[in-house]
């Protein structure tokens, strides 16, 4: 992941200044960090932890065509500038990183190449600041676990999520920004066509008050992580989606999406597995086996009934499937 | 809330056991516990119940047992309210062993004294009114409690296509089968009652088989999501406890011989479709009457040829202690189907 020379630049702060001229400096090189987006989620809610209390969480579904991609180019002492040039909550990662590593007042050139779309769902912003992250460790040389790279995030963002864990299913306190239970397995393999819904306008998802769920949401959430968790166990698709459209059923009191039944609909004429939504965002999904026979046929056919439908931003793509598939 | 009770955790889990290739028995130590800590934690935390604070009650079986368990490790002052003909001396003096004050009324010719056990309790919340009173039969929470064992299914079993359940309060056959129904909407819901409880239109009378069954309706019971009413006689019951504990080790009460009866029989007519049951109870307390042949002999009609299948009938109708009979009931609200019954 480290790319260019080496550029002195910050200094590591223990050691440093000791006079005996035996000093362990490290010197910080060029770092890139890459992470992905994602589609929204499987699942979100409240579940119980394991200190018996409630937490938001989710299951977030991965979308792995589109990517945040970091450069950090270390210099001098000052600020850490970004590229475009509004992106604080990365120059904050980035920092808080290198702090994290034991570099003080290290300045530089955070650069942000991203084809995440803003302000929909997809986890723009998070995916800037996880890359921003990876991308600070790589200039420091160093590799970080999941986990405090989510810590790192949450403090630079107040939020995260689990994209940090790429293809592994974790239930995801995003609040926080830790795990609240590994089902220990990959996604079962799906093909999903998504798009958004209502206004094409982006909104600030961040901002979007926080859901308040009812008891009998909140006893609900237990009965989805049960069935998610065993759907995980036997990679089963089908299973995946009862538990993604139940949650989205749920999402419709708090975050409706239009036209949300009527998709539901097209969903099962299609033979899909379910649907799913980002729960703060415009997007949605239609979830497929991808195992099954003739899902391209499908797939290919829900596709152009949305789009004459009016839906926007139509994509296709693949979750833990053998090859390309992206249209 | 004393802390470190984590162990009555165990009474309210079930261990599934599989029966039949597509049969799967949630068999409950005491599943009473699981409602009954719900509603007590939810009362705390919503104020209605403080700290070591009053709870009161009219139960004549399980629910009552529950509660004084919880009472006991809690540290909860309890009131349990019941009737002569529906508590025996055993159960009673467990109930006082765990600190339960019990009030019995006398009820001669056995009716279970509802009405009079009803006067009791409101007494006793007249005279302190800041006791707690959970009231089983009409509190939701009753039904909530029920997503730890949707979940328990959802999470071992996964897809499920029918749900069998005795009906008493309606809290677990409603609160699991709803739970279950938004994950998987097609859910046949099958539920077991007996000859003459007023539950799915019977007028109410003497009944042997007791655990199941009401001679109220509760508003927990939710008429309009089952699918299918069977009303097992005691003696059809008590045979399928003894062949649950024979053929399978599993020592269960008579009500888990009822739910056990029905949901065989709907496993064998549909091969394809995963049934699950849930057995409330374990056998220990009817180890003097179920389990005692020279009590059983004593039974009008026992030994009982065991019916393979219930007699499928076209109105809702009492029989014998002896039969097993069945109603397509089609997820219809109670007063459309007693009326259309009544020719209204």
């Amino acid at each position: 992941m480290v790319s260019g020379k080496s550029a002195p630049s910050g200094r590591r702060s223990d050691g440093g200044a000791n006079g005996t001229g035996r000093q362990t400096e490290r010197w910080l090189q060029v770092g890139v960090g890459r992470a992905m987006a994602h589609h929204g989620e499987l699942l979100q809610g409240v579940f119980e932890g394991a200190d018996g209390r409630l937490h938001r969480g989710l299951i977030t579904l991965p979308l792995a065509a589109q990517q945040s991609l970091v450069t950090f180019w270390p210099a001098g002492e000052d600020d850490i500038r970004t590229r475009p040039a509004d992106r604080g909550k990365a120059a904050r990662a980035a920092a808080l990183t290198l702090e994290h590593l034991g570099f003080a007042n290290v300045g530089g050139d955070l650069t942000i190449e991203s084809d995440i779309p803003v302000g929909h769902g997809y986890g723009s912003s998070t995916a800037d600041v996880m890359a921003a992250i990876r991308a600070a460790a790589a200039a420091a040389g160093a590799t970080l676990r999941r986990s405090t790279i989510c810590r790192l995030a949450v403090e630079a963002e107040g939020a995260s999520d689990a994209i940090a864990y790429g293809d592994q299913t974790v239930l995801f306190a995003h609040r926080e920004g830790r795990i609240l239970e590994h089902f220990g397995g990959e996604y079962p393999p799906l093909v999903v066509v998504g798009f958004r819904t209502g206004g094409a306008r982006p909104i600030d998802t961040l901002s979007l008050p926080r859901a308040r769920y009812d008891g009998q949401e909140i006893e609900q959430f237990r009965v989805l992580r049960g069935l998610a968790s065993h759907a995980i166990r036997q990679q089963d698709p089908r299973l995946i989606g009862r538990v993604a459209t139940a949650s989205a059923r749920i999402s419709q009191h708090h975050l409706a999406k239009p036209r949300f039944e009527a998709v539901a609909e097209l969903a099962r004429a299609h033979g899909a597995c379910g649907v799913q939504v980002a729960h703060s965002g415009t997007l949605m999904g239609v979830l497929f086996d991808a195992d099954e026979g003739g899902v391209t046929t499908r797939t290919t056919a829900l596709a152009k009934t949305l789009r004459q439908a009016g839906f926007k931003g139509i994509v296709t793509f693949a979750v833990n499937v053998d090859g390309v598939f992206l249209k | 809330m004393s802390g470190g009770d984590d162990f009555l955790a165990a009474y309210e889990t079930p261990r599934l056991a599989r029966l039949a290739p597509n049969l799967f028995a949630a068999c409950f130590p005491l599943m009473k516990l699981l409602p009954a800590r719900f509603m007590l934690e939810r009362a705390q935390a919503d104020g209605r119940l403080r700290s070591g604070g009053p709870v009161a009650e009219t139960t004549s079986g399980t629910f009552g047992l529950a509660l004084a368990m919880l009472a006991a490790v809690r540290g909860f002052d309890l009131t349990l309210v019941s009737a002569a003909s529906l508590i025996n001396d055993t159960l009673r003096r467990r109930l006082e062993f765990l600190g339960a004050i019990v009030h019995i009324i006398d009820d001669p010719e056995g009716s279970g004294a509802q009405r009079e056990r009803l006067d009791r309790l409101n007494a006793i919340l007249k005279d302190r009114p800041e006791t707690f009173w959970p009231r089983q039969y009409d509190n939701p929470d009753n039904r909530l409690a029920y997503g730890r064992l949707a979940e328990g299914i959802t999470h071992e079993i996964g897809h499920v296509d029918c749900l069998v359940g005795c009906v008493g309060s309606g809290g677990s056959l409603c609160g699991t089968g709803g739970f279950l129904r938004e994950l998987f909407p097609e859910l046949t819901m099958i539920a077991v009652d007996t000859h003459r409880s007023v539950l799915f239109g019977h007028a109410a009378g003497r009944r042997l088989l007791r655990g199941l069954g009401n001679s109220i309706v509760p508003s927990n019971l939710r008429h309009e999501m089952v699918d299918e009413v069977h009303w097992v006689g005691a003696l059809p019951a008590f045979g399928s406890a003894h062949r649950l504990h024979h053929d399978h080790a599993l020592f269960m009460g008579p009500t888990s011989g009822a739910a056990a009866l029905v949901a065989a029989w709907h496993a064998r007519k549909h091969p394809e479709a995963v049934t699950v049951v849930i057995l409330p109870d374990e056998g220990h307390r009817y180890q003097n009457t179920v389990y005692d042949d020279e009590w059983l002999a004593a039974l009008d009609g026992w030994p009982v040829a065991a019916p393979d299948e219930p007699e499928t009938l076209d109105r809702i109708e009492a029989r014998g202690e002896s039969e097993w009979t069945r109603l397509v009931w089609d997820r219809k609200p109670a007063p459309t189907m007693i009326k259309a019954e009544r020719g209204v």
